[in-house]
């Protein structure tokens, strides 16, 4: 009886003193942390996808708590409500209704249009097969097809096509946080704007070959060949070509869809389904 | 003890299988020079589409301190100038030119005569008191010539450094020929080592070196016997036979199994005061200077799993297509742009020969195996020549850890093919790497 009494007030005793020392350690090396931080991150979608430019979520939260303001931030996962909930914490007015945006592929190179050239058997990278030689495709600016930017893309909106072999980009699941815009040795990704002021419509030029026409067309039967056709037909001339390539400006764009019915090689694409392209026997390169 | 270097290598077969003669392969009727041919600042055109240009004339000149000048390999007329294919597919401004039969006929003609003078005449050693320090520099940098081991830095360059104030105490000249399948200096060496010396000499009153060695690998006696042959009783040049390792012809390997010496991480050999040249490039000096003919020829070594009678070595104008040197592909083969280690694969078989191709060598066979887990253990790090670990800097690669592999010292990796030659479960160790260096560069 002794015994277990004296283990139980030796024990006690121990454990009371290194509550004591615990408590005076966390009293004195205590870091003053504003609780805002902490709010903010319970508020932000955890994604920490690097969208907003910082390492994570936290570390947006902590560099806007130090700011005062939201003046410059921007998250693309979070929704308008909950942005507005964060400049609430922080007592300072919203960001302002952002322009959603969503990456678009700038290549409509699939399988059907462009002939494999050589049989590749080295690791399924984009990225090594940049820096080795031109794809199997043979296209110099177009999609290699390893899905490089599948692996970076922390929100599963992108995915080969197995009829294509292009990556998709699924608009719902879309947060422009840019992951792929970086990812891409071939640069083929860019930030659109979703489209909001045409019922979600939107019209891009699918190809980045910046090769003269016939090179173009030789490399890639959907290639931009600079035609001018659709900068033509254009009723709101946001159609400009520089480099022997198409660009909408997407700002003046009404969606109309006239340059995707114009466009002889199938260049230019709208959020429809993909448009057919006829594979005419391009000229053997081999 | 023959000396090699110390850290890692490894003893490839080495497969030196082609025929050791040199033969004319016939001019091409298109020739198509990439104005990006060596390291540097791509040359700059001197000459319009539509007009005639000789065989030997400039067609491009060196536009900044790093460049090279190219030289129209055949007389013809201009077609095109344009971006054009290379042999990896990729494209790259070149200038194209089109003979005419008659124009094909001279010119080969003018190249039988050439190297029927060439092989019959004993070269002397008394051209380079002819020539002073200026001179032979300014005829080296108008012929275009640039280092012949695979790099092509422009020759001119070294053989002065403005930034070097010094004068380096040692030239080496690379004859290893370390990489399998490759026999292009080999033969050269047996067949013009006269010629090699004297170019030699010439490199060493341009640089104002006093001292010269001629490091060759052990394998190829035939050669080690004509250029000692060639340098008796020359002062200041000596022969020097190295244990044969892989990758010995690679310029920090060299310097450090010749001098003992070992050039600090991102440092150039001359910081050990040593300049490294490749044998070919000393030929292609004596040429520039003996007979004025800028660089527009080199060997080439055809060679692997094509009928033996192919493999050979053949004196190629540069600018010739690939699909005109003669070797039968068999079916479902891999092509490479230099040998198995370091050779970069061939994509476009219209693309041209450049100055720095040495070889194109042709594998059949079961090709890469599907890789496996990495078993940590440490063959690669064991072989890496860098002392680097390359299972570490292909995951960094594969991860894109910039940063990390920025650390690691992935910018010495010289790419050299062991790690991934060595590996036993087949992991593409270097096409990682290689990607590593790439992004951790920016």
């Amino acid at each position: 009886m002794n015994l277990l009494l004296g283990s139980i007030i030796v024990l006690g005793v121990m454990g009371f003193m290194g509550a004591l020392v615990l408590y005076s350690t966390a009293k004195r090396f205590a870091v003053e942390e504003d609780a805002r931080i902490d709010e903010i991150v319970s508020l932000l979608p955890g994604a920490n996808c690097g969208g907003c430019g910082f390492k994570g979520c936290r570390d947006f939260a902590t560099q806007s708590v130090a700011k005062g303001s939201l003046a410059g931030f921007r998250c693309p996962v979070a929704t308008k409500a909950v942005l507005d909930q964060v400049a609430k914490v922080l007592g300072v007015e919203s960001i302002g209704d952002a322009e959603r945006q969503v990456a678009v592929l700038r290549c409509n190179g699939s399988c059907h249009v462009r002939e494999q050239q050589y049989e590749y058997e080295g690791p399924q990278s984009c990225a090594v097969i940049d820096n080795t030689a031109v794809g199997t495709r043979g296209c110099w600016y177009g999609c290699l097809g390893c899905g490089d930017c599948v692996d970076v893309c922390s929100f599963n909106a992108l995915r080969i096509d197995n009829d294509t072999k292009l990556p998709v980009v699924d608009d719902k699941l879309c947060t422009a946080c840019g992951a792929c815009v970086a990812e891409c040795p071939r640069h083929l990704f860019q930030l659109r704007s979703i489209g909001d002021k045409n019922e979600g419509r939107r019209v891009w030029v699918a190809c980045s070959n910046k090769e003269r026409g016939a090179m173009a067309r030789k490399a890639c039967a959907a290639a931009c060949i600079a035609c001018t056709k659709c900068a033509k037909t254009c009723p709101t001339g946001a159609i400009t070509i520089s480099e022997n390539l198409a660009y909408i400006d997407y700002k003046q764009c009404i969606a109309c869809g006239e340059c995707v019915a114009v466009c002889p090689t199938g260049a230019i694409l709208a959020n429809i389904p993909h448009r057919e392209v006829k594979l005419e026997k391009t000229e053997s390169q081999a | 003890m023959r000396s090699t270097f110390k850290i890692g290598g490894i003893h490839p077969p080495g497969n030196k299988i082609a025929d050791r003669s040199i033969e004319l392969l016939p001019l091409p009727m298109t020739a198509t020079l990439p104005l990006s041919q060596h390291i540097g600042v791509p040359a700059k055109p001197i000459v319009e589409k539509g007009e005639h240009v000789d065989r030997g004339q400039c067609v491009a000149e060196n536009s900044a301190y790093i460049s090279a000048g190219l030289h129209a390999p055949i007389s013809g007329t201009v077609a095109a100038i344009e971006p054009t294919v290379l042999p990896s597919g990729k494209l790259c401004n070149a200038i194209i030119i089109k003979a005419t039969q008659e124009e094909h006929d001279a010119d080969t003609a003018v190249r039988e005569l050439y190297w029927e003078k060439v092989n019959s005449r004993i070269p002397e050693f008394s051209l380079c008191d002819r020539y002073d320090k200026s001179e032979i520099i300014k005829l080296v940098s108008a012929s275009g010539v640039v280092g012949l081991g695979g790099a092509a830095f422009p020759s001119h360059v070294k053989l002065a450094s403005e930034k070097v104030t010094t004068i380096p105490e040692l030239l080496i000249l690379n004859g290893c020929e370390c990489e399998p399948y490759l026999m292009c200096d080999d033969a050269l060496m047996c067949a013009y080592a006269r010629n090699i010396a004297v170019g030699i000499e010439l490199m060493m009153k341009a640089s104002g070196i006093k001292n010269a060695v001629i490091a060759i690998e052990d394998n190829k006696s035939e050669a080690i016997k004509a250029i000692s042959a060639a340098i008796v009783s020359r002062e200041g040049v000596a022969l020097r036979v190295l244990k044969t390792k892989y990758p010995q012809g690679g310029e920090k390997q060299l310097v450090e199994a010749v001098t003992g010496r070992r050039i600090a991480s991102g440092a150039l050999p001359i910081s050990v005061g040593v300049i490294v040249q490749n044998v070919a490039t000393a030929f292609a000096v004596w040429q520039a200077v003996a007979t004025g003919q800028p660089l527009i020829e080199r060997v080439v070594t055809v060679s692997g799993d094509i009928p033996a009678e192919q493999r050979r070595n053949y004196m190629v104008a540069i600018g010739t297509p690939l699909a005109e040197l003669p070797c039968e592909r068999p079916p479902k083969c891999r092509s490479l742009l230099g040998g198995p280690m370091m050779g970069s694969p061939v994509v476009r078989y219209d693309a041209s020969l450049m100055k720095g191709s040495s070889g194109l060598t042709i594998l059949s066979g079961e090709g890469r195996k599907a890789p496996m887990q990495c078993v940590r253990c440490a063959i690669c790090v064991e072989a890496c020549p860098m002392g680097l670990e390359p299972y570490l800097l292909s995951t960094y690669g594969r991860l894109r850890m910039c940063d990390e592999a920025r650390e690691h010292a992935v910018a010495d990796c010289i790419e050299c093919g062991i790690c991934s030659y060595s590996c036993p479960s087949n992991r593409p160790l270097l096409d990682f790497i290689r990607v590593a260096k790439q992004r951790s560069r920016k």
